[in-house]
């Protein structure tokens, strides 16, 4: 038997074991839950190897699946924060209500993931991408609050997006007869020249609405608050990815061949542009830290959409770069609001207030991450931006780096209220009793945070499978011209040689640091946050003075003509109109039969009138 | 081994020049400000008095570890962006780490002090200094923009991201860039009336309003080592300029006098403005440098 | 000489001197006092030129000045301002109420004597003190800070027990945090 199978097999053994054990016991459930994920993980990297292919014949399709260098980067993202936030999950979910039904769907989640990955033909990959729909939107769910707001949306765009997949395989079957993905990719350049316009977009819609793309992604702020925290790291870190894990594919095999592919993919590259900034701008202006995750989700996807677009080596290298930092960082974020979830009962900024010296490790984790996020050396999320600002710059896309940058410099302000909201400001008697999250919470987020460290300094040891990854599609080695282990070129040859700059900035950090920190020692002491200097006055216990309603009202101000629009009123308007078309249809049925006659006489005499021209 | 200390006796030689400079700017500045109200003013090695009374200042509190390294953040900022824009023309001076990072490093270098400080000065709880940093990184998303597309108007013009080569080319050419791109020079002496946050951009600390916002926590040491650095950083902002727009220069003299007239414009400038509000202050850099950057990019691209 | 106390070591006399030339004000304007400050900083007398400037809060100061009367309401946040500034401070009495009272002797809610609560250094007379005067307050504070006499915070600390017993008697809702330096 092959392994692949047996892959799957423990998956979904482990997830109906998990079921299933639930009756009998919490800790088995949960002891199932992690083995499998562990069984899964070891097994994956073990035994599957890098072109492992197997075909079978299933109700008369021929059906292939196998791993290339691609889908095993990807499966780095999948496995690696999958298996973190299941340990997160053990703590996060501890004493809630149908465990069963969340352990199952993330595992079958994990399954259907793995499945789009190592999918080698389109009913497969059809059926996974479902499977990974319906895991989702179930677990989007699970919480039972707003299910008609946050679920239906989720489940309509995916719905969308299957159709227009579902057709674009349709297209592609009658002509090629074959539904192997590398016999659609070698059949590409012979379709009509309609064809090849169609089949990349319908399956681009489909993708662009699991990346969150502008304008499919109203789902996406609703279902990433929604489900539970653990699973909305890998919702957004992981689940997210394989939207762009189809749109490179569809860029890389279908766009590069059609006779004039700049227009499409300079649209593409402007879509990703607008999610970033407008994901970037709804971000900062949210007060609930699930909400601004989500929509700061959408905006880093957005980055990675326009990497995928551009198409360049460095552009590409950076899109897959970031792809593995946004699992990172995110998945510490979204890991981070879990514990203050826990702890504090609420994610409000406007509510909870100073917990850095109550959960000091939380702090760090989400401050390691908020640095990677914002792009700010010398963490890995510098390396990505870097790439992306040059793979621009270099292949002549000024407006769009400005607009990029734009976003990613807007990007500090939901940064810093993130920050500022949970950890920083007035330390409030409300929260004294809040203590920090247990271990198994608090490990994995750090774990995430210093890997964004690592890659600040070290990015080579993304960049060499992901350049093995681009290999495989077709392009040419990058390493040495663009990149080694620690120092990155542009396609001008100017480079920046992290390992120095890193360890400058920790020299002169710790000089200054020890300097104030030594001089005056003695007479150096901590004041609480309640000892300001706020006009003399002293304020009292209850009195909160922390500064977090409104807080970007000026920025928000100037910007505010962008936002007046949200996307999802277009929809409602659409909706509407639909609604009124329909309206006015069914008054043709009005209960009359002397108005049927006449329906039937003004069509014989429409008849009689065109009756040359018809039947002639 | 011999290579590191190389690297801190430049980075050190570095500083105390930029600090020596940037503190007599400061002073300077006061005198300039005071002749302009009909004033004499302190004398021009004020600032070297204020900086050495902040540091020889007894006590000091903090408000927690984020607080106590915020000036920290600052500093790196500072030190960095000195040692990685070149301060005199073709290597005549410690090379420090000028081949080791480009003009997009810095320009995220030089907001990782600002963020840094943000995250101390929230940790004091002082809602004036919260409402501070809001301002200032509002007013970044403000001035960013322009400055990033001057920028980006140089690159694409010299096919170069790197500061040496910007300034090996003007030493070529004979040219100042700032005649070669005038759009991206105008748009980047805009921005950086909102980088030095003299008048009408001083809204981050705005001691009228907010009690100067971010610093209002910070007495004795925190507070020399913020103007210490606000002093090396000037001085290294100043210097970016003249290196990229301004040909360079070849010696002290040269450098002194140019960096000189470049700071006179947001100091002349703000003397005689008022103080513009959160939002005009970012529309401003929206507006007018935004159009300029927007120019300098179409003449980068197409002629 | 290097062991009499009355003489100051070299480190001191650097110190005395960058802080005699560097005095940052918090001027705690409660009376009519408030107005002979902008005379005194704008362009007729120019206090900037003694290194005199104005601090916005009071970690960053190093001179409070008290203009005028204080009421026994103020007089709270005066002590809860100087307590928050950072060593060494200083404190100039300005005008005749600081001294006795002025022509609010008999008032039943302010204050008489201003170092019954506060470590003052120099009173600056009058009523109201011309900004000369005020110039000449400063610069007779610097003499004192070069000698190494304006030692009011440290005589604070010393007699914190005595100040807070004649603080307390004015100040009837202490709630305060403890001074602890």
């Amino acid at each position: 038997m092959n392994m692949i199978f047996i892959l799957f097999a423990v998956l979904l053994g482990g997830a109906l074991l998990t079921f299933f054990s639930n009756k009998v016991s919490g800790l088995l459930r949960d002891i199932f839950f992690l083995l499998t994920v562990l069984a899964a993980g070891v097994f994956f990297y073990l035994f599957i190897k890098k072109g492992d292919t197997v075909s079978f014949s299933l109700a008369g399709l021929n059906l292939q699946w196998g791993l290339n260098a691609f889908g095993w980067y990807f499966s780095l993202i999948v496995l690696g924060l999958s298996t973190l936030a299941a340990f997160y999950a053990l703590a996060y979910m501890r004493g809630k209500e149908r465990l069963g039904y969340f352990y199952f769907n993330f595992l079958v989640s994990i399954l259907s993931m793995l499945g789009i990955l190592m999918s080698r033909d389109l009913v497969s990959f059809f059926v996974f991408w479902e499977i990974m729909t319906w895991s989702s939107y179930f677990i989007v769910i699970y919480n039972g609050k707003n299910v008609q707001r946050n679920g239906i949306n989720y489940i309509i765009f995916s719905t969308i997006g299957a159709y227009a997949m579902l057709t674009a395989i349709v297209l592609v079957y009658t002509n090629t007869d074959s539904l192997i993905i590398s016999d659609m990719i070698t059949s590409y350049p012979q379709f009509t020249p309609v064809l090849q316009i169609f089949v990349p977009i319908l399956f681009l819609m489909a993708f662009s609405v699991k990346a969150a793309m502008m304008p499919l992604h109203v789902w996406a702020p609703d279902a990433y608050s929604n489900s539970p925290m653990a699973y909305s790291s890998v919702f957004s870190g992981a689940l997210s990815k394989m939207g762009i894990y189809g749109m490179i594919i569809v860029f890389v095999t279908m766009i590069s061949y059609l006779p004039d592919s700049t227009w499409f993919k300079e649209i593409f590259a402007w879509l990703g542009a607008i999610t970033a900034i407008m994901g970037t701008l709804w971000a900062v202006s949210q007060d609930d830290a699930r909400k601004l995750l989500a929509y700061s989700s959408i905006a880093q996807l957005g980055y990675i959409i326009t990497g995928v677009a551009i198409g360049t080596e460095l552009a590409m290298l950076s899109a897959l770069f970031l792809a593995v930092l946004h699992g990172l960082f995110k998945g510490a974020l979204f890991m981070a609001v879990g514990a203050i979830e826990r702890q504090t009962g609420t994610v409000n900024f406007t509510e909870v207030t100073g917990l850095i010296r109550k959960m000091p490790w939380t702090f760090i984790a989400s401050l390691l991450a908020i640095i990677a996020l914002a792009g700010i050396p010398p963490l890995g999320g510098f390396v990505g931006k870097w790439m992306l600002y040059e793979s621009l710059i270099n292949s002549n896309h000024y407006i769009l780096v400005i607009a990029i940058f734009f976003a990613s410099t807007a990007a500090f302000l939901y940064c810093y209220k993130f920050l500022f909201g949970f950890f920083l400001g007035q330390e409030e008697k409300e929260w004294e009793h809040v203590k920090e999250a247990p271990a198994l919470m608090v490990v994995p987020m750090m774990i995430l945070a210093i890997g964004t460290v690592v890659l600040g300094t070290f990015p080579g040891i993304i960049l060499k499978p992901a350049d093995i990854a681009m290999q495989s599609l077709g392009y040419a080695p990058t390493e040495g011209h663009l990149w080694s282990m620690s120092v990155l070129f542009n396609e001008w040859g100017d480079q920046v040689l992290l390992k120095p700059l890193v360890y400058a900035i920790a020299g002169i950090f710790l000089f200054f640091l020890i300097l104030l920190t030594v001089k005056g020692w003695k007479t150096m002491r901590y004041v609480t946050t309640k000892d300001i200097s706020s006009s003399g006055e002293v304020p009292l216990e209850d009195e909160n003075l922390t500064f977090s309603i409104n807080f970007f009202q000026p920025f928000m101000r100037a910007a505010g003509p962008v936002m007046k629009k949200r996307m999802i009123t277009y929809y409602r308007e659409f909706g509407k109109a639909i609604d009124i078309l329909f309206d006015f249809t069914r008054r043709i049925y009005n209960g009359n039969g002397q108005t049927y006659a006449i329906y039937v006489m003004i069509f014989l005499v429409i008849l009689l009138l065109l009756k040359n021209n018809l039947f002639g | 081994m011999g290579e590191i200390l190389q690297y801190t006796w430049g980075a050190i030689v570095s500083f105390v020049l930029a600090f020596f400079v940037g503190i007599t700017y400061m002073g300077l500045s006061r005198i300039v400000t005071a002749r302009v109200q009909n004033r004499i003013g302190p004398p021009w090695y004020q600032n070297f008095f204020d900086v050495f009374k902040l540091f020889s200042k007894d006590t000091s509190i903090h408000h927690g570890i984020m607080h106590h390294m915020g000036p920290a953040f600052m500093m790196v900022t500072a030190v960095m962006s000195l040692l990685i824009i070149p301060i005199f023309n073709g290597g005549s001076f410690f090379t420090n780490l000028n081949f080791h990072g480009d003009l997009i490093f810095l320009i995220y270098i030089m907001v990782f002090g600002p963020l840094g400080m943000a995250l101390g000065a929230g940790q004091t709880g002082n809602p004036n200094s919260a409402i501070g940093v809001t301002r200032g990184l509002s007013q970044i998303v403000g001035f960013e923009i322009p400055w990033v597309m001057a920028l980006v108007a140089l690159m694409i013009q010299y096919k170069t991201t790197s500061i040496v080569d910007l300034m090996n080319i003007q030493a070529e050419t004979g040219k100042w860039l700032m005649f070669t791109s005038p759009f991206a020079f105008i748009a980047a002496v805009l921005a950086m009336l909102g980088m030095f946050r003299y008048a009408p951009f001083d809204i981050v600390g705005a001691p009228q309003e907010l009690a100067s916002g971010p610093m209002s926590e910070n007495g004795g040491k925190y507070l020399f080592v913020m103007m210490s650095s606000g002093a090396v950083f000037a001085f290294a902002k100043l210097t970016l300029y003249v290196d990229i727009f301004m040909g360079g220069a070849n010696n002290l003299i040269i450098l002194v006098v140019k960096t000189f007239i470049l700071y006179m414009i947001p100091v002349l400038y703000g003397i005689v403005s008022p103080r513009y509000r959160t939002e005009q202050s970012v529309r401003f850099f929206w507006g007018w440098p935004t159009l300029f950057g927007l120019l300098a990019i179409l003449q980068a691209a197409f002629l | 000489m290097i062991n009499d106390k009355n003489s100051q070591k070299i480190v001191d006399i650097i110190r005395n001197y960058a802080r005699k030339h560097s005095l940052w004000i918090l001027a705690y304007g409660t009376g009519c006092g408030a107005i002979e400050l902008p005379p005194t900083m704008t362009s007729r007398y120019d206090a900037e030129r003694l290194g005199v400037r104005g601090a916005a809060t009071p970690r960053q100061a190093d001179l409070l000045l008290i203009t005028g009367y204080l009421t026994t309401k103020s007089l709270k946040r005066v002590i809860r301002v100087y307590e928050q500034m950072q060593d060494p401070k200083y404190v100039i009495g300005f005008g005749s109420c600081t001294i006795n009272g002025g022509m609010y002797w008999d008032s039943y809610n302010t204050i008489k004597a201003l170092d019954r609560y506060l470590p003052v250094d120099v009173y600056i007379n009058g009523c109201m003190p011309r900004p000369e005067a005020v110039l000449s307050g400063f610069a007779k504070l610097q003499e004192l800070i070069q000698d190494g006499k304006a030692n009011g915070a440290k005589e604070y600390k010393e007699n914190l027990k005595w100040y807070r017993d004649n603080q307390k008697k004015v100040i009837t809702n202490w709630k305060m945090p403890e001074y602890n330096w």
